[in-house]
């Protein structure tokens, strides 16, 4: 049998079937409550039957050869192209919904009785905790910048606390240098020439001492000469 | 040679018929009690070792919504047998109304050639490919889980989603480098 007139034959069976709304043979038994909603889902159930079948028998009649490795290029380009409109449709019947629902409050609201009453209660208190909201996100707002300045602040004072710094060891370090430059040299040869003159008078005391020993001259009664033989053991011998 | 058909009979209201092909005949009898607890809809649970099945019951067998093939991958019989029964359905099944099951995959005595093997078979079938654990409760109520869904699907009962539009989301795919040694 043409697998086509099969389906199709099968189609307007499930149809008839559906639209009658009768218990088909399988479910005789525990479907005593069929409520509207369920009878809905079955309705969305045989439609959804249908379609397969129609898609079979469609892609039944349009025979159009091409290779496994075409068909697999084609493929993701249609898959995206139906995740694309199913996602409009997904948001359309969505945005559907929320403006069938917000009528339905509108309409409940205008009745004026005691679900009415519980609604608009309820959507006060959602204004009064919105406004609540805002008003405490906009003092954490005010804060949050207030913290930021600050933070600004300190970091503006700690490059200038960094800045100084440097500055400063950089005069000191260029003070001490050609300071002791010039120090160095002076030191050196005052130094030297201390060092010279140490030696001369010393080597001058040790021959006037050599030449009043070796005189015998009477140094202790004379003052003057006294004075002068005493100063000369001021300085070491040894140099 | 009797093959299974989709389309070949009505469908039923607010049921949904899953056909378990398992060589071993273990695993599907309790995945078939768990089904069974379902309650928003009305599952029937058809058994099988292996296709063709037997002429006798054709007439009343009902329309047949997802096949289930268990593959069991510490024993080579399960995968060929599964194999084998492949070739007793429509090719009108597989655009969606195929499923794979492996069991015991986390096995250390299984070579990895026979989940690769699965795999590829599962690919160039465009068939979604579910590893399921059957030794724990756990892993039943999530194998159940899954099943579920995708019979849902396929029955028809989810109202913006066929059969072929899941099979093309949830299909197995080989990775490019499964011919390539691993690192074991």
């Amino acid at each position: 049998m043409d697998p086509s007139d099969v389906v199709g034959t099968l189609n307007h069976k499930v149809e008839a079937a559906a639209l009658n709304g009768a218990p088909a043979p399988d479910c005789s038994t525990g479907q005593k409550d069929t409520s509207p909603a369920d009878m809905l889902r079955m309705k969305q159930q045989m439609s959804n039957q249908c379609f397969e079948m129609a898609v079979q028998i469609h892609a039944g009649k349009s025979k159009r050869s091409c290779s496994t490795s075409e068909a697999e290029r084609d493929l993701p380009d249609y898959l995206s192209e139906l995740e694309r409109i199913k996602t409009i449709h997904f948001n359309s019947s969505l945005s559907l919904h929320r403006m069938q629902m917000w009528h339905a409050i509108g309409e409940k609201l205008k009745q004026n009785d005691s679900e009415a009453d519980t609604l608009k209660a309820v959507s006060d208190r959602c204004m009064a905790l919105c406004s609540h909201i805002k008003q405490v996100q906009q003092e954490s707002k005010k804060l949050q910048d207030d913290i930021t300045e600050i933070q600004k602040k300190r970091l503006e004072m700690k490059r200038l606390t960094h800045e100084k710094m440097k500055e400063m060891e950089e005069l000191m370090s260029k003070k001490q240098h050609p300071d002791t430059e010039k120090y160095k040299t002076a030191l050196e040869k005052g130094q030297k020439n201390l060092e010279k003159y140490k030696k001369m008078t010393i080597m001058t005391q040790n021959v006037l001492r050599g030449i009043l020993l070796a005189c015998k001259v009477n140094w202790l009664d004379d003052p003057k000469l006294r004075d002068i033989a005493m100063t000369l053991e001021e300085f070491p011998i040894s140099d | 040679m009797s093959s299974l058909k989709p389309f070949n009979k009505l469908p039923g209201l607010n049921t949904a018929n899953i056909l378990l092909v398992e060589f071993e005949e273990q695993f599907q009898q309790s995945l078939a009690d768990a089904l069974v607890e379902e309650t928003a809809v009305t599952v029937n649970v058809r058994l099988a070792k292996s296709l063709p099945l037997p002429k006798e019951n054709e007439e009343s067998r009902p329309r047949i919504d997802l096949v289930v093939f268990i593959i069991n991958l510490t024993s080579e019989l399960s995968f060929q047998s599964a194999e084998a029964s492949l070739k007793y359905l429509d090719p009108g099944f597989f655009l969606g109304k195929v499923c794979f099951m492996v069991t015991n995959a986390r096995n250390a005595s299984v070579p990895t050639e026979r989940l690769d093997a699965v795999r590829k078979l599962a690919a160039s079938l465009h068939c979604p490919l579910l590893f399921a654990e059957d030794q724990t409760p756990e892993g039943l109520a999530n194998a159940t889980e899954r099943l579920l869904t995708i019979l849902k699907v396929t029955a028809g009962l989810i109202p913006m989603a066929t059969a072929l539009y899941l099979s093309n989301l949830t299909r197995c795919t080989v990775p490019p480098d499964i011919d390539q040694p691993t690192f074991d």
